[in-house]
């Protein structure tokens, strides 16, 4: 197990001693709602735990649907909302689908903000504080470019990527084709739909069986494929390929240190349910959005704080955790001065 | 009847004729199509695919079926991680334990069937729910990553860099399951059930046990192809399994299986699988669009008991006009 | 496909038995007042389990019993209601349909191309993305009748095709652009508790109810279950009933899926899981639970609908009583391991007692 991991096996086992005994300042009940379970919401757990302490929250819980399904997130939120939460952070099933739910969360004064992935406006979410996919794939296939180093190109680079009914994909495939285009790669295939192992494993195997002799990189813009993918590039041997990934799986790292891969684009999970939590409850106690706050505008919503993204590589691959931290503590700082206005 | 015309009337003349022509087709359009590692990347997937096929294929063989065959395999999977990395018990150990776990979980089926006297279907539907909620309720659906160096070496493993190793535990039981059906009674029996389960009672036939036989064999060749999965993609993950149910179909079926009972074939299910596996390879190599992959599959399987079918009244005719 | 189960037990108030079943071989049923009779049903057993829980739930969980807990219970039950109805019309000919999930996901997509690329008005597009999932319930119909092949393997294979075809045909895109009367209707609600969709399932299983019981097609669809080579006999087209089943199926799935619709607001190719096979549970548990027998000629109804709105009850309830999310699919596939124990020890005692 990772230490990672580790620490939120013991986290978790903590605070289910301690629930109740928590003596809380505020009666926000926060819940921390994914789409279904991914370990790249793992973080959100520990994210939870720390802000409910931090913050003193009567709860700030991450509760995961059974499948990624619309009707099972759905339910799990009428199920919370019935069990007296009163503040979601929720990454919708759907931009469009899930806000029905977000309507009626907020009918019942409950506080809605959008984690990870948005709603698309209107919504009665507050704002969306994620990681902007596009652009993380777009910075990700820079530094894949920027690993080439002079020669670049010309190189021909394989795309794996998520499951093409998640929104995001295509706006990931695009942008990859984008920074390659701009340094003359050729993006010579994109597979697609593979983020469950087994057809992943499939798939970029037959690929790269019949053209790793093709290829000069992968870029990988889902987190099986990386996983995947790193193993692959083990399995041959072969440190030719240069590929660049997304997110920390631990197969992923480890592949980082040994050189198999060049980095990683990690995202902010952890940051994102930390602040999330927090600016839930602050919403709650009676501040709302400012008018002029500095958002960004996205393909979805023009209320978007980008919870940060960053290249892992050789160099800080054993202190990503910190590489996270860092990045919140920075939206953090003046968080409340810049998109809350409180009495 | 001449030995040629004995071969073409087999169950696996058809899918390997298909095999030939596919491979031969491949390899004209796509040179790599041989290479040792591609050879390599195809037999892994032909292991797995193989075992969850004749985990079916047993049942189809008593002719019920089986929906929880992919929830067995995930069972036995997350248990064969779950129990390396929480209580570091050793792999093989643990592989033995998740076997029986699945053999355990085919028993149970096979009793409650044979028991109760109600439709296989409704039961493996009902313990699909049950077996699958435990696999979530274990895991909450996070993945175990503590899969010990061995285990890994096993999966990348091969034998003069060509067969992988996790090919032979399918290749044990692609011989076992030979030898059962069709020389030790037991398979005599369980083939007699499917042909005509009210003939065999009346023959002296066991039934209950005999189907209680079947099912606990296809728990545990459900729950290897899951331990073989683990090995495979080096992560115990809760969704292993989800989508078994139509490949576990397809690949009897094309092999010829005759889905009422009483028939199947090893040598052909194997067959099928590798046409299915060929297929989902060219359609990789091609580059066709990912969105047809479904389509060609539910196809084929019609196509193939399209003539089944055919095969099956011909016969009939054959055998009134002798 | 063996199904042993060929006891043909009482199926209480809105089963009808097969006009071709005739009466029962063991002679005159034992003379029961019709509260005893009622007593001995199905549908009694399932009300009371409901009654049952419902209690429970309200005395140990948080929040049961609030407005919006039960509105939702209800705008569950009614979708799950109807997927359970889209299934037991094609029982009744003792087949059954996996590709439920994959026809209602095909007809909510078709309804979104219609109202947002063709600017259809709403009205038309549901019609006609009704007719859609009769069309592909056709489909299999016909390939089930031509081919004489079980249906289970052909609706194996066409729900791989028909989710293929429209994943292909939509790259996977869904329709987000809908009108807001959708979004209106899903959130609607009267006398505080109900959803409008209740209403539209209620209809749907009166009218099911009608034609079971009184019309003649209706009969005749569940004669041409019951004893195929019989109903052929006495003059029923067996194929074409078999047919106009899997059609009737088709259409019922189609608007289990235009009520998700309105629930989301979004026609989404995603909403009933990849080929659309996390329909099939609540498909099953429904009519299963409801007592219609898989080999075809009955129809329970009412007991459908009772077995699924105690499966909706029951997972909403489980996850209130927090005993772990993940457990809830091991409950509901107990249940139905229960449930068709009960039913099979039910009828051996009727039997037995000779009440049938």
């Amino acid at each position: 197990m990772t230490d990672f991991a580790r620490r939120i096996a013991a986290a978790s086992l903590l605070s289910l001693g301690l629930a109740g005994a928590a003596s809380a300042e505020s009666d926000s009940m926060i819940a921390l709602v994914p789409g279904g379970p991914n370990p790249y919401f793992t973080a959100w757990e520990q994210a939870g735990v720390d802000a409910a302490a931090e913050f003193g929250l009567a709860a700030s819980d991450f509760k995961v649907p059974q499948k990624w399904e619309l009707s099972q997130q759905n339910q799990l939120l009428e199920s919370l909302l019935s069990q007296g939460y009163n503040g979601f952070l929720i990454f919708p099933g759907d931009p469009v689908g899930s806000i029905s739910i977000a309507e009626e969360l907020v009918a019942n004064d409950a506080q809605v903000i959008a984690g990870a992935g948005c709603f698309q406006d209107p919504s009665p979410a507050a704002f969306c504080l994620g990681t902007d996919t596009g652009n993380s794939a777009y910075l990700g296939m820079q530094a894949l470019v920027k690993s080439f180093g002079e020669e670049a190109k010309g190189k021909k680079v394989a795309h794996f990527t998520g499951f093409l009914v998640d929104p995001n994909t295509q706006l990931r495939i695009d942008a990859v084709k984008k920074a390659a285009d701009e340094a003359g790669i050729e993006i010579v295939q994109v597979i697609a739909d593979i983020d469950a192992p087994e057809p992943a494993e499939e798939k970029i195997n037959a690929y790269l069986a019949a053209h790793a002799g093709n290829i000069d990189g992968i870029i990988t813009t889902a987190w099986v494929p990386s996983v995947v993918s790193a193993n692959a590039l083990r399995k041959i041997g072969d440190k030719r390929i240069h590929m660049v990934g997304i997110d920390h799986d631990e197969v992923v790292l480890q592949a980082v240190r040994d050189g198999f891969v060049h980095g990683t684009m990690i995202q902010n999970p952890y940051g994102q349910a930390w602040l999330g939590s927090f600016a839930l409850d602050k919403l709650r106690s009676g501040c709302t959005v400012k008018e002029d706050a500095p958002f960004i505008a996205n393909a979805l919503t023009t209320k978007f704080i980008d919870s940060g993204t960053a290249l892992i590589d050789a160099s800080n691959v054993d202190g990503y955790v910190d590489v996270m931290r860092e990045q919140t503590a920075k939206i953090y700082d003046g968080f409340e001065a810049s998109y809350l206005s409180c009495n | 009847m001449t030995p040629f015309s004995r071969i073409l009337r087999t169950d696996w003349f058809g899918p390997l004729i298909i095999v030939i022509l596919a491979v031969v087709v491949i390899r004209a359009f796509s040179p790599q199509f041989l290479s040792p590692l591609n050879i390599q990347v195809l037999l892994l997937a032909i292991a797995v695919n193989a075992l969850i096929a004749y985990a079916q294929m047993m049942i189809i063989a008593i002719g019920q079926m089986n929906l929880s065959v992919g929830a067995i395999g995930g069972l036995a999977a997350i248990s064969f991680a779950g129990m390396m990395e929480v209580w570091g018990i050793p792999a093989p150990l643990a592989a033995a334990l998740a076997l029986l776990i699945g053999l355990l979980c085919g028993f149970v089926n096979g009793v409650m069937i044979a028991v109760t006297g109600i439709s296989a279907f409704v039961i493996t539907l009902a313990t699909l729910a049950i077996y699958k909620g435990i696999n979530l309720g274990i895991t909450e659906a996070q993945p175990f990553y503590g899969i010990p160096a061995n285990v890994k070496a096993f999966g990348n493993g091969s034998l003069f860099n060509l067969i992988p190793l996790i090919a032979l535990p399918t290749l044990v039981a692609a011989v076992g399951l030979w030898f059962l059906l069709f020389r030790l009674p037991a398979g005599r029996f369980i083939l007699a059930v499917g042909g005509n389960e009210h003939a065999a009672q009346l023959s002296g036939i066991k039934v209950g046990r005999t189907i209680t036989l079947a099912h606990a064999i296809s728990g545990f060749l459900a729950a290897g192809a899951g331990i073989l999965v683990v090995a495979r993609v080096q992560v115990g993950q809760p969704s292993i399994g989800d989508d078994w149910l139509i490949l576990s179909f397809a690949a009897p079926v094309i092999g010829g299986a005759i889905l009422t009972g009483g028939h199947v074939s090893v040598a052909a299910t194997t067959l099928g699988v590798v046409i299915v596996a060929l297929i989902t390879q060219a359609l990789v190599l091609f580059n066709i669009d990912p969105f047809l992959v479904q389509v060609v599959m539910g196809g084929l399987i019609l196509v193939a008991v399209g003539i089944n079918r055919l095969r099956e009244t011909r016969m009939q005719a054959l055998k009134r006009s002798v | 496909m063996t199904s042993h189960d060929v006891s043909h037990g009482s199926n209480g108030p809105i089963s009808t038995p097969a006009p071709s079943s005739g009466a029962p071989s063991s002679g005159a049923p034992a003379q029961l007042s019709p509260l005893r009779r009622f007593l001995l049903t199905n549908e009694f057993g399932l009300i009371l389990l409901i009654v049952l829980f419902a209690v429970l739930f309200a005395v140990t969980t948080r929040g049961f019993t609030t407005p919006f807990s039960l509105f939702t219970l209800g705008r569950s039950a009614a979708v799950n209601i109807m997927i359970g109805l889209s299934m037991m019309a094609v029982i009744v000919t003792g087949g059954l349909s996996l590709a439920v999930g994959a026809i209602g996901v095909c007809a909510a997509m078709f309804l979104g191309y219609l109202i947002q690329s063709l600017g259809m008005p709403w009205p038309l597009a549901i019609l006609a993305a009704i007719a859609m999932g009769a069309a592909l319930g056709f489909i299999n119909g016909f390939a089930v009748v031509r081919t004489g092949l079980h249906s289970f393997i052909i609706t194996l294979a066409t729900m791989s095709i028909f989710f293929g075809v429209m994943v292909f045909l939509t790259r996977a895109e869904a329709f987000r652009g809908l009108p807001p009367v959708f979004a209106d209707f899903g959130k609607m609600k009267f006398a505080t508790y109900f959803s409008p969709l209740l209403l539209v399932t209620l209809a749907a299983a009166l009218g099911l109810g009608w034609l079971y019981r009184y019309s003649v097609l209706g009969r005749e669809m569940l004669a041409a279950g019951a004893r195929p080579e019989a109903a052929e006999l006495s003059g029923i087209r067996v194929g074409r009933m078999i047919i106009y089943c899997h059609m009737l199926s088709g259409a019922l799935a189609a608007l289990a899926a235009l009520m998700l619709v309105a629930r989301n607001g979004a026609a989404i190719p995603s909403m009933a899981g990849q080929l659309g096979q996390d329909w099939l549970l609540p498909a099953f548990l429904g009519p299963v639970l409801g007592g219609t027998l898989l080999n075809g000629g009955r129809a329970a109804v009412l007991g459908t609908c009772l077995g699924a709105f105690l499966v909706t009850m029951l997972s909403s309830g489980l996850l209130l009583m927090r005993v772990g999310e993940f457990w809830v699919q091991s409950f509901l596939g107990l249940l139905l391991l229960l449930a068709v124990l009960m039913d099979k020890l039910r009828r051996s005692y009727l039997a037995r007692r000779n009440l049938v």
